[in-house]
């Protein structure tokens, strides 16, 4: 497949505010059809897919200088990605994955070398041009994300290729869960251009930004499409999962990246094969045991993310693939016939828009959200 | 890596400090935990924290045994009492270990119903670390005193098994290589109390695989004299509570004091170092529970009033005890007195 990078100089756009687009009326606001042809994968690089370490200064200026061979990615995450576009393939779906990185362009060379080293196929990859911040002063464009980044995601569902369904994969450093939440639901039609451009005057971003977000909002906001299905937040620091209560059920913080595959293989997005690829991934690269994959399954049935069936079944294929003993759970008759229930229903899956929580109060969770920053 | 059973509904603080131990526990250490309890308690106390999910299992279970009810008729109604689940857990080799901070008596008992002695032992004693004077550097702050609750009178044999099951114990967990053994009693000389502890003495004395210094009396306990302290049940438990009591009346009395006159809160504040050094030694949170020795299973009791890094503690003696195999320690040692 052929690799087209794609790397915007992220134009801030003119510091004074714009005038943003008229909000388009009810009558031509309508729900676009959702194209079930096509699915986008939209991945966080730092914290999400590398396990980049920019907690001190002495690590941080290290980063420019690694090679592709330095930089170390989260166990299973490669494997993943592979899963993804193969399932995607099977089922004649066709896949595109982006790369949507905070980083400067002048380490894209050893990230391309490093994806390509994993084996990572991808379709855009889009890093923040740091270097043109600096030199035009704009010293609180470098820190800032949110603009950043949601006026990217969006630019490039505007200008993408593919009108399918979304997957989004982010962390817990930063503001992806904010982000990504906000860009769901202006595809989906749930915040205004005109909400949209108050909540990022609430989180002081650049004029010039909300201007080209809004407009982009407003563009997006002709046909609104339900099209994230969800959005995976990787717990690296361990963030209490509560804290991401408030961005609804569509949001899930998953501790490790086979919690993030079991959902996902619930979802209908993954086949059978993909759960043990991931498991022997930690367990070969990061020591995991059985325990300690059964305890992610648990963990995730706990939390509401998974149901009990699709648990057996992983647990079953898990057996199988002798990554963990076959429980007395697993060979129970009941446990079977729900397995075999299982198996039936995701060979009939019809993946589903994604199912609109109760609407977020973005308000109240950008108060908070500075307040714990 | 050791797997814990940890009694989550146990203690006065359960399930909330229980279950913030184990999360702690989850993030600085590879120990295996499994929380038993109400899952769903549990689990909303988990996802307010941080944690490691998969160091962490949970087996639900639907009752709990409340720390004033009398143990034996709890044990008896509610057969789904989360310590009961515990034992049993432990006793089928689905963990290593239990810890808990609730109803002391259940928690012997629930012990005493699932797991098997050590082939010899005759009775199970409950241990209890206290802090006393040290009388020589790099000497353990804490001694070992059992039994204090498990049984309430010994014979002779019975307290010779103590005397090598918190010898055995004192040598893993407080890495002191050959502890003192001391047997309370009301004077010195070998004679001195009655036919049982007369015996005692002789048969401790004729034990090679343990440093027996003699009797100690009352006045003994709180030096450094004898690292592990043999009684039977009911005087080890006198002693310990006279010894939590003597430390929180001279606390009581020193902020009384203080109250009373500007020289004596001057006077607090001059030693407050001194103050704060006793204060964390008398601090029952920093030990790490007491152990039920003699069993072929390992059961760790922390105290009601355990907060978090008391439970904490209380879990990594546990894995300590389960990597350091100190029931089979225990066992070796109990055959030799044979």
């Amino acid at each position: 497949m052929t690799v087209k990078d794609k790397e915007l100089q992220n134009e801030a756009g003119p510091t004074t505010a714009e005038t943003p687009p008229a909000e388009p009326s009810a009558a031509e606001a309508r729900p676009a059809a959702l194209d079930h042809s096509a699915i986008v994968f939209r991945w966080d690089l730092d914290k999400t897919y590398l396990r980049t370490e920019f907690e001190s200064f002495r690590k941080m200026v290290r980063i420019p200088f690694e090679a592709a061979t330095d930089k170390v990615h989260l166990p299973g995450v490669p494997e993943l990605i592979r899963a993804l576009r193969r399932s995607a393939g099977e089922r004649g779906v066709q896949p595109y994955v982006f790369f949507l990185s905070a980083s400067p362009p002048q380490i894209g060379n050893a990230i391309r070398e490093k994806l390509r080293l994993d084996g990572v196929d991808y379709e855009g990859i889009i890093f923040k041009d740091q270097l043109r911040n600096l030199i035009r002063g704009k010293w609180r464009s470098l820190r800032e994300q949110v603009g950043y980044k949601l006026g990217e995601l969006l630019a490039s569902r505007l200008g993408g290729p593919a009108a399918g369904r979304e997957v989004l994969f982010g962390d817990d450093w930063e503001s992806d869960p904010l982000i990504y939440s906000l860009y769901a639901d202006v595809l989906a039609g749930a915040i205004s251009p005109e909400l949209i451009g108050e909540l990022l005057l609430l989180l002081d971003v650049e004029r010039g930004q909300i201007a080209r977000i809004t407009s982009a909002a407003t563009e997006l906001g002709r046909s609104p499409t339900n099209v994230v299905e969800r959005i995976y937040i990787n717990l690296e620091r361990r963030t209490p999962p509560k804290s991401f209560h408030v961005f609804g059920p569509r949001l899930v913080p998953a501790f490790n990246y086979f919690q993030t595959g079991a959902s996902l293989y619930e979802a209908g997005l993954l086949d059978e094969a993909a759960l043990p690829e991931i498991a022997s991934a930690l367990v070969e690269q990061a020591g995991y045991s059985a325990g300690r994959l059964r305890n992610s399954l648990d963990d995730l049935v706990r939390r509401g993310h998974l149901r009990t069936a699709t648990r057996a079944s992983i647990a079953r294929i898990l057996g199988h693939s002798g990554l963990v003993p076959r429980g007395r759970r697993e060979v129970t008759l009941r446990a079977r016939i729900a397995a075999f229930l299982e198996r039936q229903r995701r060979r009939w899956l019809r993946v589903q828009p994604a199912e609109l929580g109760p609407a977020i109060d973005y308000r109240s969770v950008i108060l908070g959200w500075e307040a714990r920053r | 890596m050791p797997r814990i059973a940890v009694d989550a509904m146990g203690g006065d603080f359960a399930p909330e400090e229980t279950v913030r131990a184990v999360a702690q526990v989850s993030l600085e250490s590879d120990i295996e935990i499994v929380l038993v309890g109400n899952a769903d308690r549990i689990q909303a106390l988990l996802d307010g924290g941080p944690y490691n999910p998969e160091l962490i299992s949970v087996r639900h279970c639907s009752s709990a045994i409340g720390m004033a009810e009398d143990p034996r008729d709890a044990l008896r109604a509610k057969r789904d009492a989360s310590i009961t689940v515990a034992a049993r857990m432990v006793a089928a080799g689905e963990a290593d270990a239990m810890v808990s901070a609730g109803n002391t008596g259940a928690c012997v008992l629930a012990a005493a119903k699932h797991f098997k002695l050590i082939k010899g032992v005759r009775k199970a004693a409950l241990a209890s670390v206290f802090p006393r004077h040290t009388e020589y550097a790099g000497q353990d702050v804490l001694a070992l005193l059992l039994d204090v609750g498990a049984t309430i009178r010994c014979d002779a044999l019975e307290l010779a098994q103590f005397a090598v099951m918190g010898s055995a114990y004192a040598r893993r967990i407080s890495k002191i290589p050959s502890p003192h053994v001391g047997l309370l009693n009301m004077g010195a000389e070998e004679t001195k109390g009655g036919e049982v502890l007369i015996d005692a003495n002789r048969r401790l004395r004729g034990l090679p695989q343990i440093d027996f210094i003699g009797n100690i009396e009352g006045n003994d306990v709180a030096t450094g004299k004898a690292d592990v302290i043999v009684t039977e049940g009911l005087v080890g438990n006198i002693v310990l509570k006279l010894i939590e009591g003597i430390g929180e009346v001279a606390m009581d009395i020193a902020s009384q004091a203080a109250r009373e006159s500007w020289r004596y809160r001057l006077g607090l504040l001059m030693l407050s170092t001194g103050i704060a050094r006793m204060r964390e030694l008398a601090d029952y949170r920093t030990y790490g529970g007491a152990p039920v020795l003699g069993f072929e299973n390992l059961c760790i009791k922390a105290h009601g009033r355990s907060n978090a890094p008391a439970i904490r503690n209380a879990i990594k003696v546990a894995a300590k005890a389960v990597r350091d195999r100190i029931t089979t320690d225990i066992a070796e040692a109990v055959a030799q007195i044979r």
